[in-house]
């Protein structure tokens, strides 16, 4: 007997349309197949949706031309939709101090330079996420497709979101926790250029305990980033800005990174979160924390 | 088009058969179907299923006459006229194949009686007369098998000549425990003869539940049946007084026996229609193989039924008789199950479907049983049921059914329930939960389902 429930009717009908009902069952995710399923079976990563909204004729309204979405902006498409609508995101804010980043990267740079390795700010928040992630256990772990268990990571890689010609792609940094800056810099060099040429390979992307998503080099003040499943959070990064900060009465110029994580608040609580990234916040601020 | 030509042919007239020409006439084909016999409805309707059952609903009158004492009901001493009894069963037989004669005409299919072997795989030979056919459907059923070494003998039966019902020996031997071999013990016993049941393997209705089946073995012994089980009947001597059959095994000596009945089980008669002609392959059993879609290797004949192997069952013939019908005019269908239910109409009946306890065992496949005995049926009490039990075989993990075992009164009607739940993927909370009537026999697999669950009361 099949481990797949279906009804006899049901075979005899899959049966007629040359529907492959191991294959349908594997596709929705299910143990079971009803008679509506053979209906055109809609994938589970596809958002729930009444998608009427979207049927209009536009040129009714003025002139439009129609282009179509690549295979690859569909399947984004998809897995975003269904992220944002079955995760229960939170977005947290806040910023951190980057002189003492910034001041290292400067006296560094004779040697990156000699290295041939640009030392990036992403590097370095790349380290300190890794450090974090080590210190909150929490943030670096995914929930079973049932939500009955929460799956905690004893590792730590990184997923870096690098905007390419043909759409996001999110490739992983491996072990950042054990990396130096120098590798971490070059590997995201290696990775996000790759990308851009589509040459990253399908055992370079997954298995992230968390994703960074820069703007940094572009601009804003902050966004709402969508968590990447299955991961519990992402970090989103915008400009540095140098904003006035009261030392007492003394008013002090000082770099600041605005700092935006969205979690699954299935897993994570907002205080967990504040917690998190105040900790970021802090060893982003004081680099040499990371190593302690 | 020659006159002598069949869009479809189909071969043999029994269960799978005529609902093979039936169903494709009702598709619209024109269909011709063939059967040596003089009557339609093959071993099924003129010489097993359904004469048997007569003979054993007989039986069973003859046991409840008997046994009525306990009710305050006597009959005084039981006597049976053969002579009546036989043009009873006859007509009951004769009801049903004038029936399909007159299905057959209303769908214009056309009957030609006859033996047909094919020539070629677009020709065959009835009786002489080329026919020519587009598309064929072999259902030429099965018969009994033969032991090898036996004497020519009329005192030596096979089930048909046992259904002829010529005489009732005072001492009956069958050979072979199997459900052909119980109905006739059963049959034969209530007759009053003294039964003897000579089974080769460890038990009686092999593949059978052994808890069900030590019940059935039970009450045949109450009957007076004497059960040899893992025994081999080595020779067979004739004699003018009497049949002497020696034994060996668990029960080693000689059993004297007025007649002994061969039930050793059915032979495909895949060889009678000459297939080879037609490139049709068949193995060595005489067993013409085909996929679910009930095709055979040669793309426009298909084969159904007995001549396909086990299990050689009619209710099975009949789906695959629809579903060749179905396939040879191009739709899409297959005999799409293994719960193929297996029913012995013995006193009491013993019916099974799916896995048993021990084929899980054996399988690996991880599985827990529940089970109701009948002892505590109200209504197998109240209507003089003998011991029954209902047996249900389940996944631990999502108490889906995976097999079902009912020996008593009806197991046979009751079985059909579980089937169905299996076949939908039912779990024990879905049968526990469905509202059976108070008080049947069929509340027996709701209160099995119950009891796995923990939530039984009426144990």
């Amino acid at each position: 007997m099949s481990d797949i429930i279906v009804p006899p009717s049901v075979r005899a009908l899959a049966r007629q349309k040359g529907i492959d009902l191991e294959k349908l069952a594997k596709d929705l995710g299910r143990t079971s197949i009803a008679r509506e399923d053979l209906d055109g079976g809609k994938p589970a990563a596809r958002p729930p949706s009444d998608t009427s909204y979207w049927d209009v004729d536009h040129s009714q309204f003025g002139p439009v031309t129609e282009e179509p979405m690549s295979r690859f902006a569909q399947v984004a498409a998809a897995n975003l939709g269904a992220a944002n609508a079955r995760i229960p995101q939170v977005t947290h804010h806040d910023r951190a101090d980057v002189s003492a980043i910034e001041a290292l990267r400067r006296e560094l740079k004779p040697e990156a330079q000699a290295r041939g390795v640009k030392l990036t700010a992403l590097a370095f928040q790349a380290k300190a996420l890794a450090r974090a992630l080590r210190e909150f256990p929490r943030f670096n772990s995914s929930l079973s497709p049932d939500g009955k268990t929460l799956i905690l990571k004893d590792y730590v890689h990184i997923g870096i979101a690098v905007d390419t010609a043909h759409g996001l792609m999110v490739p992983a940094v491996r072990n950042v926790d054990r990396k130096g800056l120098w590798q971490i810099a070059a590997e995201i060099f290696d990775l996000a250029s790759r990308a851009q040429n589509r040459k990253v390979g399908p055992d370079e992307m997954g298995g992230a305990s968390m994703t960074i998503t820069n703007l940094g080099g572009i601009g804003g003040i902050g966004f709402t980033p969508i968590v990447n499943p299955p991961e519990v959070a992402i970090l989103g990064l915008t400009r540095t800005e140098t904003v006035t900060v009261w030392d007492g009465d003394m008013p002090r110029p000082v770099p600041m990174v605005p700092l935006d994580l969205s979690y699954d608040h299935r897993v994570i609580n907002g205080a967990d979160a504040a917690r998190f990234v105040s900790y970021l916040a802090a060893l982003i601020a004081d680099p040499r924390r990371i190593m302690v | 088009m020659s006159d002598n030509h069949a869009d479809l042919i189909v071969l043999g007239a029994g269960p799978g058969g005529y609902a093979c020409a039936f169903r494709a006439a009702d598709l619209g084909r024109n269909v011709v179907m063939v059967d040596p016999r003089a009557t339609l409805g093959g071993v099924c309707l003129n010489v097993g299923c359904i004469p048997s059952k007569a003979l054993l609903h007989a039986a069973e009158v003859i046991r409840e006459a008997r046994h009525g004492d306990d009710w305050g009901i006597s009959t005084g001493k039981v006597s049976v006229d053969l002579e009546k009894l036989r043009a009873k069963k006859e007509s009951i037989v004769a009801q049903l194949t004038t029936g399909l004669v007159g299905l057959a005409k209303r769908r214009k299919v056309q009957t030609i009686r006859g033996t047909a072997q094919f020539t070629g795989d677009k020709s065959v030979e009835i009786d002489g007369t080329t026919w020519t056919f587009d598309q064929a459907v072999i259902a030429v059923g099965s018969a009994p098998v033969r032991l090898p070494g036996w004497p020519e003998d009329d005192r030596i039966w096979d089930s048909t000549d046992a259904l002829e019902l010529r005489e009732v020996p005072p001492k009956l031997s069958i050979v072979g425990g199997g459900i052909i071999g119980l109905e006739m013990a059963t049959v034969y016993a209530a007759l009053g003869s003294k039964v003897t049941v000579i089974e080769f393997m460890d038990q009686i209705a092999p593949g059978a539940d052994g808890d069900a089946v030590a019940i059935l073995h039970a009450a045949l012994e109450a009957e007076g049946v004497t059960i040899h089980t893992n025994t081999k009947v080595n020779n067979v001597k004739a004699t003018k007084a009497t049949l002497t059959l020696s034994c060996e095994g668990a029960f080693e000596g000689t059993i004297k026996a007025d007649v002994a009945i061969q039930a050793v089980g059915r032979r495909s008669n895949g060889s009678l229609v000459a297939p080879k002609a037609a490139g049709i392959e068949m193995d060595d059993r005489g067993i013409i193989h085909v996929d679910a879609a009930c095709r055979t290797n040669v793309a426009n004949i298909f084969a159904i039924g007995d001549v396909t192997g086990n299990p050689m069952l009619a209710h099975r013939a009949t789906h695959q008789g629809h579903v060749a019908a179905e396939v040879a005019l191009g739709h899409s269908a297959a005999l799409d199950t293994s719960l193929i239910p297996s029913v012995a109409y013995t006193a009491p009946e013993l019916a099974w479907a799916g896995l048993t306890q021990a084929q899980a065992k054996d399988q690996g496949i991880a599985y827990k049983v529940a089970s109701f005995p009948w002892v505590a049926s109200g209504r197998n009490l109240a209507s003089g049921g003998g011991d029954g039990l209902t047996k249900l075989v389940y996944c631990p993990d999502s108490h889906r059914l995976l097999g079902a075992t009912i020996v008593g009164r009806n197991a046979g009607e009751l079985l059909a329930e579980s089937v169905l739940a299996m076949e939908m993927g039912a779990t024990l909370e879905d049968v526990s939960l469905s509202v059976h009537a108070h008080p049947t026999l069929s509340e027996t697999v709701g209160f099995a389902a119950e009891r796995a669950l923990g939530t039984l009361t009426d144990l």
